[in-house]
């Protein structure tokens, strides 16, 4: 209680986080009342086409080339954006962890061996990698969600390792080790809770880049060909470039607040967790 | 009989814009050409903060509140730091606690000591080359041609005090103030270091401001000693003086603690602390700082702050005086 | 004066090279059970995804990939052709993989370069800036908009720069590389070039243009407060010295480090950065072969870029020991 209660404080006097904070909450206001404000699929025709913001009463942001409503296309879009963002990253998460926790917790050959794995999947191009995944498995929202899991779970790997292997080294650690706890006891309850403040906050940051990575590839047309998503709406605005070019402004708009959202809080909950290591971006 | 070359008077620094805290309390003391002064004191005293603020280096966080520092006789522009460049390593040397931190890891050392030449004399290349291989010659390194070469990294932490010593006396300073230059090497490696800075002072005629903790070293170096104390002078005397007529009950709490100051260096010479502990600098104290650890303090050390008071060259500020002479 | 010579680390470059080596052998042997992953047997992948369901074609493929063979044996036949870059015929673009691969390479060495350029020395200029404005107005604006850019989709970037640039200010070509029906030669090709270079290499280093500012800024704002900044300044050396000779070359050394992890994602940028541009690099190619389904040019790519990779990162790891002193090469 008493931390829920610091936390919030610590969030009412980082203005910057609490920005962050609400531009994320308006995200998942809008993936979770999308149906609700737009019945009709986002990728049904609702009105004439091309028309600009403010034009034609139906849709406020106007609609695209075959007359889709953007704004119903905006609302869709975050319910893709997030779950692909949050799906891929727990994923990668839970992998990344595993990894790292016995590379760090255990060092010796297999932290060699899983580290020299976790540098070769940092090495392979990483948004390469997610296209040719895409490409073997075919393009659906579960493929890309772990597409992107894949090039995700090395980052985390590596930083739970750093940390176990700082961590293993403190007395409560040896203390268990000599009282005969089991490791698996030892990683999961005693030093993974310290580790997660870093994980937690190169999640959050992960989560933008996999949005963004997401977008990326429904951009290019290999996304799910079943949804609307951001990235999409930005690729068929690209054919209207010259004459309308509001309708892949949008949601860019979008895709860059949410992104900023995340990183906000991201460095807003690192001063927060690592007061020691505080940013030198505010008193 | 004294020649000051050095003057503080009545210097107050303050953490910035809290004139309420402060870190100097009003510190005046002089250095006289030639000589080796001795500041000592519990960590945190003000030290430190005395010597950078007499450099012009004072942290951002802090600034100075009142007073003044003259240097032959004119007031050093402590604030203004282009002003300042001209006296540092030119007329002030400084050397720093930390050698294995004092040195630019990309640069080779000898670079690192041409620099200072370069900044404040204007001299052919070759020339100031010569001079830096002459002062590590001087500075007793080996080789000095080929260390002149070596990046910080390939040094001892002897070898490169030696270098950060080199690098203050390069351009025949005055004063120099040396910060507890001996605090992070080992024990033998100290005495050569402190040796060699006494006979680089019987050659150039240097002035040294030694900050120490070590009373040992004190006894075996310097010509007067000045005690601090959270940011106060506490006692002022020559050296014998101080060591043998202590008249602060925080000098002689100092001493006490160390048993044999003349075999204080071979023990490693660290002060045993007094009991109590330092109070805030941010804690307004009307009478003595010292009061809650004084075994002395009465109710009028509590309500005001003793003046200093002088019998010869020899200044305490207590009221209470220590009377009973050491022996 | 002399400086005395460093011997140059041939025992770190071999080690390195055979670390190389291995590695590259580790990503073919992930490669190749992508391929095993995809649905139905290789062959039928790679022939039904190229668009061309020849009988002929998927039996040459067949006898290729050697699929009647056990799993080990298929899998070195793999090894021995990429060894000897025998990485097969593309049917969609009539040309052997190979040749189309290299044949881009230069048009996106190019891209990345002008790239890696643009974000180091804006980095560098931008960071040094805030450090040196550290908690005042100037920081404050380059630190907002470093964030702001660090969230912000590189592909749309280079749209709103082609659809400002390009379209309303006709500064600049919307895309390509070069104006072939100008058949320019010698130095106005060059110029021509470097014309249609400006907006993707903008585009594709304002990532990494936020990553390097944020990086440089903290690095200078650490090395300003280290111990011996403060010795140099009581040797009085110039402000202006101190940051650059001392504190700046302290402080932009680990963004070499950096770079170099950060190549393979300017490879991975290039093909979003080149298909918004249409510039005819390896990014596009690929592009283009996710279009046309050419799995295996598609993975062709991938092995390649991971090559290239590996060896910019020796690259780097040399580089880095040459302007670092305290590096000791092991
Ligand atoms: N940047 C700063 N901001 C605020 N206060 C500071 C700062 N730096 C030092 N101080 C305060 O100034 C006081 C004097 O510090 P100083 O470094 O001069 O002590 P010192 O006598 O040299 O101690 P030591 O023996 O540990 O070196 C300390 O109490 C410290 O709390
Ligand atoms: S003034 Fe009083 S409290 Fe302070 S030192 Fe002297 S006797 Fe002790
Ligand atoms: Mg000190």
């Amino acid at each position: 209680m008493d931390r829920l209660k610091s936390l919030l404080t610590a969030i009412l006097r980082d203005w910057m986080m609490l920005l962050g904070l609400l531009l994320l909450a308006t995200v998942f206001f809008m993936a979770a009342t999308a149906p609700l404000f737009f019945p009709q699929p986002p990728d049904t025709m609702m009105g004439p086409p091309l028309q600009w913001p403010g034009q034609y009463a139906g849709a406020p942001l106007g609609t695209d080339g075959l007359g889709r409503n953007i704004l119903a296309g905006l609302f869709y879009g975050a319910q893709i954006s997030l779950l692909v963002g949050f799906a891929s990253v727990t994923v990668a998460m839970v992998f990344g962890i595993l990894v790292g926790a016995f590379a760090g917790y255990y060092g010796g050959w297999i932290d060699n061996l899983l580290m020299r794995v976790t540098e070769l999947f940092q090495t392979i191009p990483q948004f390469m990698l997610a296209i040719v995944v895409v490409a073997v498995l075919g393009p659906s929202i579960q493929v890309i969600i772990f597409s992107l899991a894949v090039v995700s779970w090395p980052a985390i790997a590596r930083l739970v390792r750093g940390e176990f292997m700082v961590l293993r080294e403190k007395a409560y650690v040896q203390g268990c080790i000599v009282v005969g706890m089991s490791d698996m006891r030892i990683i999961f309850t005693q030093i993974l809770p310290n580790a997660m403040s870093g994980v937690t906050v190169m999640s959050t940051i992960m989560i933008a880049t996999a949005i963004l990575m997401e977008s990326a590839l429904s951009f290019l047309g290999f996304g799910d060909p079943n949804v609307t998503t951001w990235g999409t709406m930005i690729g068929m605005g690209k054919n209207n470039l010259r004459d309308a070019w509001y309708i892949m402004t949008i949601p860019g708009i979008a895709l860059l607040l949410t992104a900023l959202a995340l990183n906000l809080v991201g460095d807003g909950l690192n001063d927060y967790l690592n007061p020691r290591l505080r940013s030198q971006r505010g008193q | 009989m004294s020649n000051p070359i050095l003057q503080v008077e009545n210097l107050q620094i303050c953490v910035r814009k809290k004139p309420g805290v402060l870190i100097l309390r009003g510190v005046s003391f002089h250095v006289n050409a030639g000589e080796t002064l001795a500041i000592v004191g519990e960590s945190g005293c003000g030290k430190s903060m005395t010597s950078l603020a007499i450099m012009g280096l004072l942290p951002d966080a802090v600034e100075k509140l009142s007073g003044t520092i003259r240097f032959k006789g004119r007031e050093l522009p402590i604030t203004d730091n282009r002003a300042m460049r001209k006296v540092r390593a030119a007329e002030i040397g400084m050397v720093f606690q930390e050698p294995m931190a004092a040195l630019d890891p990309l640069y080779p050392v000898g670079k690192q000591v041409l620099e200072v030449i370069e900044e404040h004399e204007k001299l052919p290349r070759a020339m100031a080359w010569a001079r830096v291989i002459d002062l590590l010659t001087k500075v007793d390194l080996p080789n000095p041609e080929t260390l002149a070469w070596s990046y910080p990294h390939k040094l001892s932490g002897g070898q490169l005090q030696r270098v950060v010593i080199a690098m203050a006396l390069a351009c025949n300073p005055d004063v120099l103030i040396a910060d507890e230059p001996t605090t992070a090497l080992d024990v033998t490696v100290q005495a050569q270091i402190m040796r060699l800075l006494k006979r680089l002072q019987r050659d150039t005629g240097v002035a040294i401001v030694l900050i120490t903790h070590n009373l040992g070293l004190v006894a075996h170096t310097a010509d007067r000693v000045m005690v601090m104390y959270a940011g106060n002078k506490a006692e002022e005397a020559p050296t014998r003086d101080l060591f043998l007529n202590p008249r602060h009950p925080y000098t002689r709490g100092l001493l006490d603690a160390t048993p044999n100051p003349e075999r204080a260096s071979a023990q490693g010479g660290v002060l045993r602390e007094i009991p109590g502990t330092v109070p805030s600098i941010a804690d307004p104290m009307p009478g003595c700082r010292f009061a809650p650890r004084c075994p002395n303090a009465s109710d009028l050390c509590h309500a005001r702050f003793p003046d200093p008071t002088y019998e010869g060259a020899h200044g305490y500020a207590c009221h209470h005086p220590v009377t009973d002479a050491r022996v | 004066m002399k400086p005395i010579r460093r011997r140059f680390p041939w025992a770190f470059l071999a080690k390195r090279v055979a670390y190389g080596a291995l590695a590259m052998l580790a990503i073919a042997i992930i490669n190749f059970f992508l391929l095993k992953l995809a649905p139905g047997d290789a062959a039928e992948a790679l022939a039904g995804q190229a668009g061309t369901a020849d009988p002929a074609y998927i039996a040459q493929l067949r006898a290729q990939f050697g699929l009647d063979q056990p799993l080990l044996s298929q899998l070195w036949a793999f090894l021995v052709r990429l060894a000897t870059l025998d990485l097969g015929y593309s049917y969609v673009f009539n040309e052997r993989v190979s040749v189309l691969i290299f044949s881009r390479m230069p048009a996106t060495l190019m891209l990345m370069g002008a790239a890696i350029v643009i974000a180091v020395i804006g980095g560098i200029v931008f960071g040094v800036t805030a450090a040196r404005y550290a908690n005042r107005w100037p920081d404050r604006v380059i630190s907002f908009v470093a964030l702001l850019l660090y969230g912000t989709p590189p592909y749309w970037i280079g749209l709103m720069m082609i659809l400002i640039f390009a379209v309303t200010l006709g500064w600049t070509p919307t895309s390509g590389m070069e104006n072939v029906l100008a058949f320019n030669t010698g130095w106005d090709r060059v110029a021509d070039i470097a014309h249609h270079l400006i907006l993707p290499a903008l585009a594709q280093s304002i990532f990494y243009l936020a990553i390097y500012i944020r990086l440089v800024r903290a690095g200078m704002l650490e090395v300003l407060s280290l111990d011996f900044i403060r010795v140099a300044r009581a040797k009085g050396i110039s402000e202006r010295r101190l940051s650059y000779r001392h504190a700046l070359r302290n402080a932009v050394l680990p963004l070499v480090t950096v770079v170099g992890t950060n190549v393979g994602n300017f490879l991975g940028g290039a093909v979003l950065t080149e298909t918004v541009f249409s510039w005819p690099g390896v990014g596009r190619l690929m592009f283009d072969a996710m279009f046309q389904r050419d799995l295996n040019l598609l993975l062709s790519i991938l092995v390649l870029s991971s090559f290239f990779v590996i060896l910019a990162n020796l690259i780097v790891d040399l580089l880095y020991a040459v302007i670092n002193p305290t590096v000791e090469l092991k």
